[in-house]
């Protein structure tokens, strides 16, 4: 590990949203080349590039990833291919006729084909991830990644250096990318999460000795219909526990083991919710138990209603005034209160979360945030599509490179291996 | 030798005058310091302070309604096309000023290589409101979109916005219209067509689930990145959605001498350098748009052309479960399934001679004895290749 990652005086760019890096930005001039040899100049390019581009990587490593082909495309206009065949071009004396004088065609952006020479590390994990703006930096998407909050297709996957393919679909626990693009706690925020944590394991170790009675619970009480919809969360928790316990009872042929998993899975989460009365959530688990008896064949047609409220136009507030006071407002004016409503239920204060509540970005994050597009991603729910590998087309390269033609032309003529 | 005690620093920001921030930034944090250890105050230290609390403070809170990139702004830490606009102000009149900013979105088309249209409409609605009394900021220029000051050729590109992913979903998933019609339609690539849905649909899972969902995360990241609007009847242009592949082989130039009377084509022209290489017309995605123009070269009326498209769309479509339903015997012959209580069972016929001449070939199955491993060889990869 070296020992500045952001220093002020030799400046090295690096994949990270730091204020340092952005301060470094902000100031960097390509290196002065006069009368300095091809070597150096090459040098020099490599050294500055490769800070950036994969400096997790060892060199062995990436000489090998290195190719020395780049991908690219052009946009064809489907009008210009179906009106004319490409003879045109071959007209007069063999390369097209001129155009006439007070007509010049508009010049043809050039390809930046050598902003690609790095190309290959965009297809890492880790970097993809820090593409997608999921983190703050590849170092910190490279842990993210070794510490098991990755999934690629739907699995974990543990390797940072995982080169995606296209259509690859990688999601990141939401937990841990609120907390890496989130405004950091402060010492405030950080006591009350202490005080939480503190009163949570107090009360862990103190129901631990009652946890085997609290299987019984339900058990004494078997009459219950799940149907009655005035009772209070608990209970009818408590309920969907024994219908479940009931349904686990019956002759083995009627279920499959897939389902008889499910069931168990749902068990347990209703044990976990029921431990902790504040976050009872009855309404998902009815959900989650219907549609499991729903998949079943031989599972009796309870009528399973979800006891939602009615969605009234007025917001259901707290007290009873305000909610007359709600109930005068006109509709623009309600909008807002519901819009507001939603805000605060959607991002909340908690302060057991290890970033600050409500959510709001951190410092200096806008002036990183650019999405490249080989990346398709959707934030809401932290998850990303690799469509492709990155290509040139004409003005543009798509990989993100924060230096000019000159120093990428320089470090890829480093790797050609020709000095 | 006795321990080195190091002197501490004479230029610390309290024993020197400093700059007036600097004074603020250490006096609203900590109160009193208890660390015996030099604090590391440096000329360019002190320069970065002083940057990112004056010309760089713009950048420490994202710009409402707009993207915030560095080329936005000037030495001073001004938005320059807020400037411009302040100067058109005084010389000119405010239509003139809306004329301006239709100038650059002209402009833009003209930089771009791709294909972006004019979106005349949207100009005026684009522009951010500050405040009530000033005019709405201009849209984004091409240069205000380069997030690295010293690559030119990197722009931040626009991203779809909400209404546009839940508008792709809809007409996929609800109204069952095929990728390439969507991709066609709204001009976003098919295999963004396809994310979109694929990743839309997780969402409605996750929220069936309930899974937390990241309204604020996306909302605030929405808000950083450029995106392209809704439209439902006059669609905006995403990204261009007729990329041709730069073949490797046409890589090379080629000096090739034809008859002067001959008609030399893009056909012809493909298979000098390689054979079975096909021209533009048939390698880029969307070849239905060049059949359905060249019909319209031929005369045919719309009617016609619709019929000529369906009939087209229905073969393809037959193709496909036709080598759909191939597939699917192939399997069910060389794939015997036994279903039991707990688990299904598959057995598969292996062919010995698979593993080829060196033994070495991926579609073998099982250990080759005598066959040693490779795996501690160099550049082997030995993480996975693909996830399925």
């Amino acid at each position: 590990m070296r020992k500045r990652f952001h220093g002020l005086k030799r400046i090295k760019l690096r994949q990270s949203w730091n204020k340092y890096n952005l301060f470094n930005l902000s100031r960097v001039e390509p290196p002065k080349n006069i009368e300095r040899t091809f070597f150096q100049q090459k040098w020099t390019a490599k050294a500055l590039t490769r800070a950036y581009h994969g400096e997790t990587i060892r060199e062995k490593q990436w000489t090998r990833m290195f190719r020395r082909t780049i991908r690219s495309v052009v946009p064809m206009d489907y009008k210009m291919l179906a009106e004319k065949d490409g003879s045109e071009q071959a007209e007069g004396r063999g390369s097209g006729l001129d155009p006439p004088p007070d007509q010049k065609p508009k010049p043809f952006p050039r390809t930046p084909y050598l902003n690609m020479t790095y190309a290959p590390t965009e297809r890492r994990l880790d970097t993809a991830i820090f593409r997608a703006l999921f983190a703050s930096s590849t170092r910190q998407a490279r842990q993210f990644v070794v510490h098991g909050y990755v999934r690629v297709n739907g699995k974990e996957m543990i390797y940072p250096g995982y080169q995606l393919n296209p259509g690859d679909m990688f999601q990141v626990e939401p937990d841990r990318v609120l907390y890496a693009t989130g405004a950091p706690k402060d010492r405030f925020e950080r006591r009350a999460g202490r005080k939480i944590r503190a009163r949570y394991s107090k009360k862990a170790s103190n129901s631990e000795g009652s946890e085997d009675a609290e299987p019984q619970t339900p058990k004494s009480d078997p009459s219950h219909e799940p149907t009655t919809t005035d009772k209070t969360p608990k209970e009818s928790l408590q309920s969907l526990l024994s219908q479940a316990k009931e349904l686990l009872a019956t002759p083995s042929t009627s279920l499959t083991a897939k389902r008889k998993q499910d069931l168990r899975a749902f068990q347990r989460t209703v044990k976990r919710t029921l431990g902790r009365p504040k976050t009872l959530t009855a309404t998902s688990l009815d959900s989650q138990l219907a549609e499991i008896v729903a998949r079943m064949i031989t599972a009796p047609n309870t009528g399973l209603k979800s006891p939602s409220p009615p969605k009234p136009e007025v917001p259901v507030l707290s007290t009873p005034e305000l909610q007359a006071e709600a109930a005068t407002l006109d509709s623009t004016q309600l909008k807002t209160l519901r819009d507001a409503l939603k805000d605060a239920r959607e991002n909340p204060v908690d302060p057991s979360k290890p970033y600050a509540t409500p959510w709001r970005p951190r410092e200096w994050m806008s002036a990183f945030a650019f999405v490249p597009r080989y990346l398709e991603v959707h934030q809401r729910v932290c998850a990303a599509v690799y469509l492709r590998h990155p290509v040139a087309r004409p003005g543009l390269a798509e990989v993100p490179t924060p230096y000019g033609t000159e120093i990428n032309t320089l470090a890829h003529n480093w790797y050609l291996r020709r000095r | 030798m006795p321990p080195r005690i190091r002197r501490p620093y004479l230029r610390t920001p309290q024993a020197l005058p400093s700059p007036s921030h600097r004074c603020q930034c250490i006096c609203k944090t900590r109160a009193r310091q208890f660390s015996s250890t030099p604090k590391h105050a440096t000329r360019v230290r002190d320069e970065m302070f002083r940057w990112l609390n004056g010309p760089g403070f713009v950048f420490r809170h994202p710009l409402p309604g707009s993207t915030n990139y560095l080329n936005a702004y000037d030495r001073y830490g001004r938005l320059v096309r807020a400037k411009n606009r302040l100067v058109g102000k005084n010389e000119k009149e405010k239509a003139e000023d809306e004329e301006k900013i239709d100038e650059n979105a002209d402009e833009e088309v003209n930089e771009d290589g791709e294909i972006v249209p004019k979106k005349p409409q949207k100009i005026k609605e684009a522009g951010i409101k500050e405040t009530k009394n000033e005019p709405a900021l201009p849209r984004e220029t091409m240069e205000d979109l380069m997030p690295f000051p010293l690559n030119r050729q990197f722009r931040s590109q626009h991203v779809l916005s909400e209404e546009l992913k839940d508008a792709i979903y809809e007409r996929v998933m609800a109204e069952g219209q095929s990728v390439r019609t969507v991709s066609a339609a709204l001009g976003v690539e098919m295999s963004r067509v396809g994310a979109v849905v694929r990743l839309k649909a997780l969402e409605k899972e996750m929220e069936k689930q309930g899974k937390p969902i990241a309204f604020s995360y996306a909302k605030a990241v929405l808000g950083m990145l450029p995106s392209t609007p809704y439209v439902p009847y006059a669609p905006v242009t995403h990204e261009s959605i007729n990329d041709l592949p730069v073949h490797r082989a046409t890589e090379t130039q080629i000096f090739h001498p034809v008859s002067e009377s001959r008609h030399f084509t893009r056909r012809d022209a493909g298979k000098v350098f390689d054979r079975e290489l096909k021209p533009a017309e048939e390698r880029v995605p969307h070849t239905e748009l060049v059949q359905l123009e060249k019909w319209r070269h031929e005369g045919k009326i719309e009617v016609e052309r619709i019929r000529l498209q369906r009939e087209m769309e229905a073969k393809d479509v037959q193709s496909k479960k036709a080598l759909e339903r191939k597939r699917k015997e192939r399997e069910a012959r060389e794939m015997r399934k036994v279903d039991t209580e707990r688990s299904e069972f598959r057995f598969q016929d292996i062919r010995v001679e698979s593993v080829g001449r060196s033994g070495r070939s991926k579609e073998g199955v099982g250990a080759r004895y005598g066959i040693p491993h490779q795996d501690r060889k160099k550049g082997q990869i030995k993480i996975p290749m693909r996830v399925a």
